[in-house]
């Protein structure tokens, strides 16, 4: 039972990262009708700008020593001689981080935004009138100008990044049994259960998530309603993007940044497509189902079978629900 | 000013070579892949086998989304299958006619093609391309299991066979020409003929609108059924030849790359169009190895350039494909109509 | 460089010449012809871009001596992207462009793919990133070799360690690719014989993989020592960081695609010092051990000249790629040396009568060439203090 629990919890844990990643695709989803191949190469490109701003940036040498390693008297004095991995150690090297943590997420975010709106106005605003299918290949072209341009301006080098939250073990008891979670894998967690839980609410509640629910039921309904859709497109564009940048930066401290992340994107297209494309909340049960289904196979069936639980797992799903959990059905006139 | 081809007859209407320059340029066609071999270095052969095998498959990719309307990002799987059913066969009756092979590893896989096409009534669209994309991996995994390995390789993959031709082995690259491009011909041949025919309209009837089809009395399912067959057969057809084309296979070669690929070929030629698929195949394989040979002869291979050279081929194949769909959405096909149609009426119009 | 009339013609006759270069024209030309494939993007970009650079200064500077036999040399690399057939057609295109004298491949598919083609007027002696045990037999791959130890053997130096040291539990944890796969099998057979116990076989992504679940596995099996194989940039740090925060003990043990040390840096700086204590076989010394390595300090002074930014340390993966390249030279010395033509069979032959070989460097002891490997190698400890990786063991031959 102890061990139960505790993959559920490591499931809960992949999960979430799918769910966050899997955002980005439904926001554009809904809005553009428009499956985006190319949204891991975003999160790459998200990675990557994480790097420069919190890793590059404050090791140059106008920037003040502060930014890099901010070490004031009592941090020290709070630091002491604590082992590493102690809570104690852990939060006092991610304070004296913070200043360049956050100069990463936010330039990330910005850079990331600016890249976002640019593939929006020069790639997918020309081919608006065009089939869905153009433009879901014209997402697929994206990934090989994405990757040359990482590599060009990159190198493609294998780096590492600051984690957005202290990194220590917390043990805890449950059911007379001794669990384990990782600090910072709590932090990702709740960063995508916030990331998600605020955009249902703006999308509910805010006049842009009405337009943006409008522009989904129907397009040209939505022009003539004098919803300016095109801007729609930009802030689905928006909202993919920036949250890509928070993946990306929590993908890369989980696993280092290298050109793989970009690969990422596409394992969670089924994820996607199992909850249903244009449903936050569909989606985000597949991935936790999916997350806790792989690790399930990965403590009873061994890792080779985890690969391809995704897969089998959306099969069935869609076999039984054609558009999902909560996918919206479309209607067909004839 | 010429408005059009003056028919006298049905049949004439029917024809597929219209008009004169059609008739000859097959025939000029015809005779230059025959002549290419003798002419060509051993790398030339390479692509052209390539070439020749990916257009078998994306023909056959054709008959599915390009006829019928289903997405399909699952076709890798069918190219494993054949290429992986050929190689079975040879292991354990190594002599059996490479032509039989062929056709066995094609009926193999037009059965997984059924299995794959039962979600298809149910299921539309990216759902659809997704439980294909689904099956692949299944089928990729299933292949790199252990009990399966004296037939597959597992993971490190196999050894393929020559085929063997009363008693004359295909080793050179040269000689499996002559095995692969009669194949695809006869396959193209079969492929624009089969839309000529009742069935072959019914599916494109459940292209434009497939419960207006239903209406029209056309069994949804089992078309579709068959056209997921016939559109997997092609696909084992090129396995199989594949197969024989190169010396080993591996699994990872079936993966979500070449199901990709096979799509932006079909789209970059022009989808439900004979000539879509070798014109897509031959830009979308040739294109990044002719950027490799312009980029060598301009830096000389260096190394050290090839760090930015090669990031910087990858974003002009991607532009590419962008302008391509940007600019010319219905594929090379769209041009060459234009040029015909610019040439038939010169000089009076565009 | 610029797009003049002259680049635009030379373009057009290097298509024409690719294309239409029929296999008979292959006149000897006035270099020898070295070619590569690297992974200049995709997944592995990172390993390829760091290996480039062993290529053109080894052009550099074999030609600023004279060339080999008098002649220059010449070297060209391609991208393959890590796709086996993009490799496959990159060889046939250098092949296709004239007398090829020697290829370097970059992955264990592309060999298996191209093994089988190297026969008569296509052969062609090659080397390669990969050290996938398939290619240490010269019955069946008689035109390639590696220049280290098998995988195989890499898991057999491990093993053997652990069995000094008394040690009897094991885990393997491995990536779900061929290189991950390839040496297990003869693990199991030979942690049986020396009396080790397997308690866990741990499959895991090659990228990106789910650092938790393993650690759990990792805790309940509880091994004493812990292999990883199959691992390039990802996962090996995280798995031993994610062990050491959970307070597991193991005593973790890679080989030599996941021994590098800028790797190892990097996590040290930015995730802190929990690396301290990963061992690991290499080959090779590593750069900065050059009291006894004459060519690495040759090395870095060649860098530092067409370098003045030169950080000093030069990867164990580029001289991987660089050792292949060297035992080449020196096959193809010895054959005009011999006063023998020089075919693939001729430098063949010549790599395999390699016996006791001073490399100057790269191995701490002369070395053998038996079934086109060389079986050394030595067991290193990483030291997060001063960020080095320090032998622990002699040179161990197998």
């Amino acid at each position: 039972m102890g061990q139960f629990i505790q993959y559920m919890i490591n499931g809960v844990i992949s999960g979430s990262l799918l769910a966050l990643v899997a955002l980005g695709i439904v926001a554009v989803f809904k809005a553009t009708k428009v499956v985006n191949f190319a949204h891991g190469h975003l999160i790459l490109f998200g990675a990557y700008f994480y790097f420069t701003f919190s890793v590059v940036l404050p090791d140059a040498s106008f920037m003040p020593d502060w930014v890099s390693s901010w070490e004031p008297a009592w941090l020290q004095a709070y630091a002491g001689n604590a082992p590493m991995f102690s809570p104690r150690a852990a939060i006092a090297s991610w304070v004296s981080d913070l200043p360049r943590i956050l100069l990463g997420l936010i330039g990330a975010l910005a850079a990331n935004a600016v890249l976002a709106l640019m593939i929006e106005r020069f790639v997918m605003r020309p081919l608006l009138g065009q089939s869905a299918f153009a433009m879901i290949l014209s997402t697929v072209g994206l990934i090989w100008v994405l990757e040359g341009s990482a590599g060009l301006i990159w190198t493609a080098e294998a780096e590492q990044v600051p984690a957005l939250g202290p990194n220590f073990p917390i043990r805890f008891q449950l059911f007379d049994q001794n669990l384990f979670m990782f600090s910072g894998s709590l932090v990702n967690l709740l960063v995508a259960l916030f990331l998600f839980a605020s955009l249902m609410l703006v999308l509910r509640y805010t006049r842009s998530g009405v337009a943006i629910r409008a522009t989904a039921e129907d397009q040209s309904t939505a022009y003539a309603m004098g919803i300016n859709v095109p801007r729609v497109f930009s802030t689905a564009w928006l909202v993919a993007s920036t949250t890509g940048a928070v993946a990306g930066a929590i993908l890369a401290s989980r696993n280092g940044l290298s050109p793989a992340i970009g690969l990422f994107g596409l394992s969670v297209l089924a994820v996607v497509l199992m909850g249903g494309l244009d449903s936050f909340a569909g989606v985000l049960i597949a991935s936790m189902l999916v997350g806790i289904l792989s690790s399930m196979a990965q403590w009873k069936l061994g890792g080779g079978v985890a690969e391809i639980v995704p897969y089998v797992a959306v099969l069935v799903v869609i076999l039984i629900r054609p558009h999902g959990f909560m996918g919206q059905e479309e209607i067909e006139r004839i | 000013m010429i408005t059009g081809h003056f028919k006298t007859d049905y049949s004439a209407d029917e024809g597929i070579w219209s008009i004169w320059p059609k008739r000859w340029g097959l025939v000029a066609a015809l005779i230059a892949l025959a002549i290419f071999p003798f002419i060509a270095s051993n790398y030339a052969l390479l692509l052209a086998g390539q070439i020749g095998i990916f257009i078998v498959a994306v023909a056959g990719l054709n008959v599915l989304i390009g006829y019928t309307g289903l997405m399909s990002l699952g076709h890798g799987a069918f190219f494993a299958v054949g290429a992986y059913t050929t190689v079975a066969i040879h292991h354990e009756w190594p002599l059996t006619f490479p032509l039989i092979t062929l056709v066995i590893s094609t009926v193999v896989t037009a059965a997984f093609g059924v299995l794959f096409g039962l979600p298809s009534l149910r299921v539309k669209g990216l759902y659809l391309a997704v439980a294909t994309l689904s099956a692949n991996f299944i089928i990729l995994f299933l292949i790199e299991q252990e009990w399966l390995a004296e037939w597959t390789g597992g993971v490190s993959g196999i050894e393929t066979p020559n085929a063997v031709f009363f008693g004359y082995e295909l080793v050179s690259q040269q000689a499996k020409y002559f095995f692969i491009m009669p194949v695809m011909v006869l396959m193209l041949l079969f492929a624009q003929n089969l839309f000529r025919t009742r069935f072959g309209r019914a599916l494109i009837a459940i292209r434009d609108k497939d419960y207006s089809a239903e209406i029209l009395g056309i069994a949804l399912f089992s078309h579709k059924l068959k056209s997921f067959a016939i559109s997997a057969a092609y696909c084992g057809a090129a396995g199989s030849l594949w197969a024989y084309f190169f010396p080993a296979i591996l699994p990872e070669d079936f993966g979500l790359n070449m199901s990709i690929t096979l799509v932006v070929c079909l789209v970059a030629g022009g989808m439900g169009r004979t000539l879509g698929p070798i014109f897509g195949t031959i830009l979308i394989l040739l294109v990044p190895e002719m950027l490799k040979i312009v980029a060598a002869a301009i830096t000389g291979g260096d190394a050290t350039a090839q760090t930015w050279v090669s990031p910087t081929r990858d974003i002009l194949f991607g532009l590419m494909i962008i302008g391509f769909l940007i600019f010319e959405p219905m594929g090379l096909v769209n041009i060459w109509d234009r040029f015909w149609r610019f040439m038939s009426r010169w000089p009076f119009a565009k | 460089m610029a797009l003049n009339r002259r680049t635009l013609l030379k373009t057009g006759a290097a298509l024409t010449a690719a294309s239409m270069a029929p296999g008979i024209v292959r006149a000897e030309g006035a270099h020898w012809r070295v070619a590569a494939s690297l992974p200049m993007t995709g997944p592995f970009a990172t390993a390829g871009q760091l290996v480039a650079p062993a290529f053109s200064e080894f052009e550099q500077q074999v030609n600023d001596s004279g060339g080999i036999g008098g002649k220059p040399i010449r070297v060209e690399v391609a991208d393959s992207g890590y796709i086996p057939r993009n490799a496959l057609a990159n060889f046939q295109r250098a092949q296709a462009a004239g007398d090829l004298h020697f290829y370097y491949g970059d992955s264990t598919g592309f060999m298996e793919l191209v093994g089988p083609t190297l026969t008569g007027d296509n052969a062609v002696m090659m080397g390669s990133t990969s050290f996938a045990s398939a290619l240490s037999n010269p019955a069946n791959r008689p035109y390639q070799f590696m220049a280290g130890p098998t995988y195989e053997d890499q898991f057999e130096i491990l093993l053997r360690d652990i069995a000094d040291k008394g040690g009897k539990t094991v885990a393997f944890v491995y990536s779900d690719t061929e290189f991950g796969r390839d040496p297990i099998e003869h693990g199991r057979r030979v942690a049986k014989e020396l009396g080790i116990e397997v308690v866990l076989e741990e499959v895991t992504r090659a990228e990106g993989a789910d650092i938790e679940n393993h650690v759990t596995k990792l805790a309940q099996a509880n091994p004493e020592y812990t292999l990883l194989q199959g691992y390039v940039t990802g996962v090996w740090p995280q798995l031993i960081g994610g062990a050491r925060a959970f307070g597991l003990t193991t005593q973790f043990m890679g080989t030599f695609w996941g021994m590098e040390k800028i790797i190892a840096d990097r996590v040290t700086e930015q995730a802190g010092p929990f690396l301290d204590g990963y061992q690991g076989v290499m080959p090779y010394r590593y750069f900065y051990d050059q009291e006894d390595a004459p060519f690495y300090r040759e090395l870095g002074d060649f860098k530092r000249s067409i370098n003045p930014g030169f950080s000093g340390y030069v990867t164990a993966w580029e001289l991987e790629g660089r050792l292949c390249l060297e035992l080449w030279k020196l096959c193809m010395e010895r054959v005009i040396e011999a006063d023998k033509e020089v075919t693939p069979d001729n430098l063949m032959a010549e790599l395999g009568a390699i016996r006791n070989w001073d490399s100057s460097g790269f191995f701490g002891e002369p070395v053998n060439v038996v079934n086109n490997k060389i079986g050394q190698g030595r067991v290193y400890r990483y030291d997060a203090e001063s960020r080095l990786y320090n032998p622990v063991s002699d040179w161990i031959q197998v």
